[in-house]
């Protein structure tokens, strides 16, 4: 019956949904394309949400700081203000709820898992102000947009974006030999590359270690990738486009994994692009991606048997997302009876969410916001229930982003947040839920999950409590 | 007391590995003794913290001036919001090591908060940090007050963490109940054991003020099988704007670390004699103001430390001087002591492990100077 299969893609079967009747093409055809987002309020754009972020860090630095330079209450209170007036607190909550409502109610739920999935892999890590005003408008633009395409396109599109540029301090890079470099080094200022976004490009998003560069790859890595920087104004900061800087630019040919990487044509720009095409083709990197989804979907520790359809499907097609997505479904479906998978806390939210037909998250009238006080409690639940079951999407501590094995999420702590909030989040839909349908579409050994139900009450009471800190739940 | 290497191996070969989270084999033959370590986020102001006496300071400052300080030694004094750490000072219980920093000089929050967590000194490289490594090479446990498992903690054997909700525990009938479901995965299993064993007071809504925290980790560490090692944070040091003088902006934060100390040596009571406490930040401040009575991202900085297992209320430093010659890039106070040498000296006389095994297992090997005998009881 397969029925553990719809929670490892995807998020369980709803009250309201019945069985597909062939789960495998259920799954794959979910893949080819990007289905339209659910939430019916406002979804901001990147664009405005970097005009707002600029406004934000600006007026905090420029204007406040030297506004209130003696005046340590008059200071906080305008930082309050501001913190308001720009949403700071608000355009987080908003975006996950833009997130878990596609989640929840779109027409290829699969699809949104692979989604998270890549958000993750791309991780923006909490820094600066980005949680709060652009990392989720680089989930949907940057990245949902774009997993129908190649990898390639991906991991374009995700090298020189705003988010990740400024993220990895790419903007910080200058070449030694650059023009600017030079000026530098002449007015006794430092002037060298800043390596984490090019280390970060080779160990965590492409060929990962396993392919054996070395700190002489990092650093040549880095040459090429001088000069791509987050624009500079006035009255914006850093917030503005990424735009190409030859002035930072280190020239010359860098060899990169034994190759030279060289300028064709009036601008050194090629070389980047060239390095990422390369990279995306390079057999580490699907061997290492296709690790990766394995142990997202299937177990912690894969198997080379596992990977092997994910990596052929890349191979034959250049990497075309859809394809390898749907062979990832193929290898998860025939290893779905035999393997199990400790469910993350988000993904596990979601499935008990979706499972009991709760509603959530919250709507997009109760979402509207003033823009001149604090948010209010239920605006802010998401991002609190979150950060409270340790997984706060926008707000990893590293750029390798949240872990994916058991080992690392299984704490006491962790665990009794589980505990708690499956007693709050499920309670008031204990009444008028089918608890025995539900367990039922959802879990393989559903008769020996309600026998055990029975032993405790036969009358089915508070049941929902018990199943979803449970075991049977919290593996898939 | 310390033991050598050979010793620490003999003496952990019996070791079971599991068995109660909070407890093992090595943890029950060692004289039990805490440490907490506090992370300063933002960067600390040693030169606010501990001011030096010195003109030079004065004329960098002129807007943000210290008063009312609490006289330490001819040359140094403390921060008049420090009043908790001055009194364990009069008591022996506190010293300072001053003009001391992370092997980083680039000014970045991000970077310099991950590397004074990880030990290492490319940012975002290593995965675990020097506390769990530590850990990790002595056999023991550590308790992050945090959510989740700070870097600094990771790389030790599944480290118990705690940080307090609103939410309501499930009652423990149903706890039992829940614990069935898990017969089936020893890991889950035993994660379980270890809520169950929990003092109730640990699951209820406590405040997440560190200040509150500090009172839940004090009972933990003062009981005898409780955990060893604490970790928390205190954030908002990074003070550009109205940093201020004795009640300015710098000087609240340092009053928020001082209820702390108090809060853990008053519940620690007599287990403070085993105990030390460290601070850690990513770096110090510039030592000029800026234009709005702040202080940029600077250097060097000071290590605020208390507990019985300080050896003498001192002011250790090989001070640089705050001469532009003096300064680092003219700008900011030197380090001219590596701050993990301090560290590596913490463990090896809390966790009684030879200095030179963990300099190896926790700090990749790198020449630190061992301050053991210097700083602490060993």
């Amino acid at each position: 019956m397969a029925r553990n299969f719809f929670r490892k893609v995807a998020f369980g079967i709803a009250p309201h949904q019945s069985l597909p009747q062939d789960p495998l093409i259920w799954a794959q055809s979910q893949l080819d394309a990007v289905p339209d987002l659910t939430w019916e309020g406002h979804i901001p754009t990147g664009a405005e949400q970097l005009d707002r972020y600029g406004y934000f860090v600006y007026t905090r630095r420029k204007v406040l700081r030297p506004k209130f330079k003696n005046d340590r209450q008059g200071y906080e209170d305008a930082k309050r203000q501001l913190s308001y007036e720009a949403g700071q607190r608000y355009f987080e909550n908003l975006e996950l709820c833009i997130r878990h409502h596609a989640a929840l109610n779109s027409n290829a739920p699969v699809f949104e898992r692979l989604w998270l999935f890549w958000c993750n892999h791309f991780t923006i890590s909490d820094k600066d102000f980005m949680p709060e005003f652009s990392t989720g408008p680089y989930h949907r633009e940057t990245i949902r947009a774009h997993l129908t395409g190649s990898f390639e396109t991906l991991l374009k599109e995700v090298t020189l974006s705003w988010s990740m540029i400024n993220h990895l301090d790419n903007s910080q890079s200058v070449g030694p030999n650059s023009k600017s470099g030079k000026w530098r080094r002449k007015n006794g200022k430092v002037a060298t590359v800043n390596e984490n976004h090019a280390r970060e490009l080779l160990e965590l998003h492409t060929v990962s270690p396993a392919a054996g560069y070395s700190q002489k790859d990092v650093v040549a890595l880095s040459y090429v990738m001088a000069g791509w920087r987050t624009g500079y104004s006035k009255k914006r900061l850093e917030c503005n486009p990424v735009k190409f800087d030859q002035e930072y630019h280190e020239p010359g040919n860098h060899k990169v994994l034994g190759k030279a990487y060289k300028q064709r044509g009036i601008s050194p720009k090629n070389k980047l692009t060239d390095a990422l095409k390369d990279l995306a083709a390079h057999p580490n990197t699907r061997a290492f991606i296709a690790f990766k989804l394995c142990r997202h979907f299937i177990c912690d520790e894969p198997t080379e048997e596992m990977m092997a359809p994910i990596i052929s499907a890349w191979e034959e097609t250049d990497g075309h997302l859809p394809a390898i997505h749907k062979a990832l479904m193929q290898v998860v479906y025939d290893h779905h009876e035999s393997q199990v998978k400790f469910q993350v806390p988000e993904i596990w939210l979601l499935q008990m969410a979706n499972m009991t037909g709760a509603s959530w998250p919250p709507t997009p009238k109760q979402m509207e916001y003033d823009f001149k006080t604090k948010p209010s409690g239920i605006q802010r639940r998401i991002s609190e229930m979150l950060e409270d079951l340790g997984h706060p999407p926008y707000r990893p501590k590293q750029p390798i982003g949240f872990p994916e094995t058991k080992a690392e999420w299984l704490s006491p702590e962790l665990l009794i947040r589980r505990l708690a909030y499956s007693k709050s989040f499920v309670s008031n839909r204990a009444r008028d839920l089918d608890i025995k349908e539900m367990v039922q579409k959802n879990f393989e050994n559903s008769d020996e999950i309600l026998s055990q139900l029975e032993e405790i009450n036969p009358a089915f009471g508070q049941h929902l409590h018990y199943i979803f800190p449970s075991s049977w739940m919290l593996l898939a | 007391m310390t033991i050598t290497r050979r010793q620490f191996i003999a003496g952990t070969s019996s070791l079971t590995l599991l068995g109660s989270p909070l407890f093992n084999a090595r943890a029950a033959k060692l004289e039990k003794r805490n440490l907490v370590i506090i992370m300063l986020r933002g960067g600390m102001d040693g030169l606010t913290a501990v001011p030096v006496l010195d003109p030079l300071l004065d004329k960098a400052r002129p807007d943000i001036q210290v008063e009312g300080l609490l006289k330490l030694s001819p040359d140094f004094s403390l921060h008049p919001k420090l009043q908790h750490f001055h009194k364990l000072w009069r008591n022996n219980k506190a010293a300072i090591v001053h003009a001391t920093n992370i092997p980083y000089q680039l000014r970045s929050h991000f970077d310099g908060q991950d590397l004074m967590e990880s030990g290492g000194h490319v940012p975002y490289k290593e995965r675990t940090g020097w506390l769990g490594r530590g850990i990790k090479a002595a056999e023991l446990q550590g308790l992050a007050l945090s959510l989740p498992m700070p870097l600094l903690l990771r790389g030790s054997e599944s480290p118990d963490n705690y940080y307090p909700t609103g939410l309501k525990m499930p009652p423990p009938e149903m706890l039992d109940r829940i614990a069935q479901s898990y017969q089936g995965d020893d890991e889950i299993a035993a994660v379980m054991k270890s809520i169950q064993m929990r003092p109730r007071s640990m699951m209820i809504n406590r405040g997440r003020d560190a200040k509150q925290l500090a009172n839940q980790a004090a009972k933990q560490l003062a009981q005898i099988d409780g955990p060893r090692i604490a970790v928390f944070d205190i954030g908002g040091f990074d003070t550009h704007a109205a940093q201020g003088g004795a009640d300015g902006q710098h000087g609240e934060k340092l009053q928020d670390f001082d209820r702390v100390l108090r809060n853990l040596s008053d519940g620690l009571g007599d287990a403070l004699d085993d105990t030390l406490i460290l601070t850690l930040t990513e770096f110090g401040r510039k030592l000029e103001q800026n234009g709005g009575y702040g202080t940029e991202h600077g250097y060097g900085t000071a290590i605020l430390m208390a507990g019985g297992l300080v050896k003498k209320p001192q002011i250790h430093s090989d001070w640089p001087g705050l001469k532009r010659k003096n300064l680092f890039e003219g700008q900011d106070l030197m380090a001219t002591i590596d701050a993990r040498s301090v560290y590596c000296s913490a463990m090896a006389s809390c966790f009684q492990v030879d200095f030179d095994y963990l300099r190896r297992q926790a700090f990749f090997g790198d020449s630190l100077v061992d301050l053991t005998d210097t700083l602490f009881v060993t």
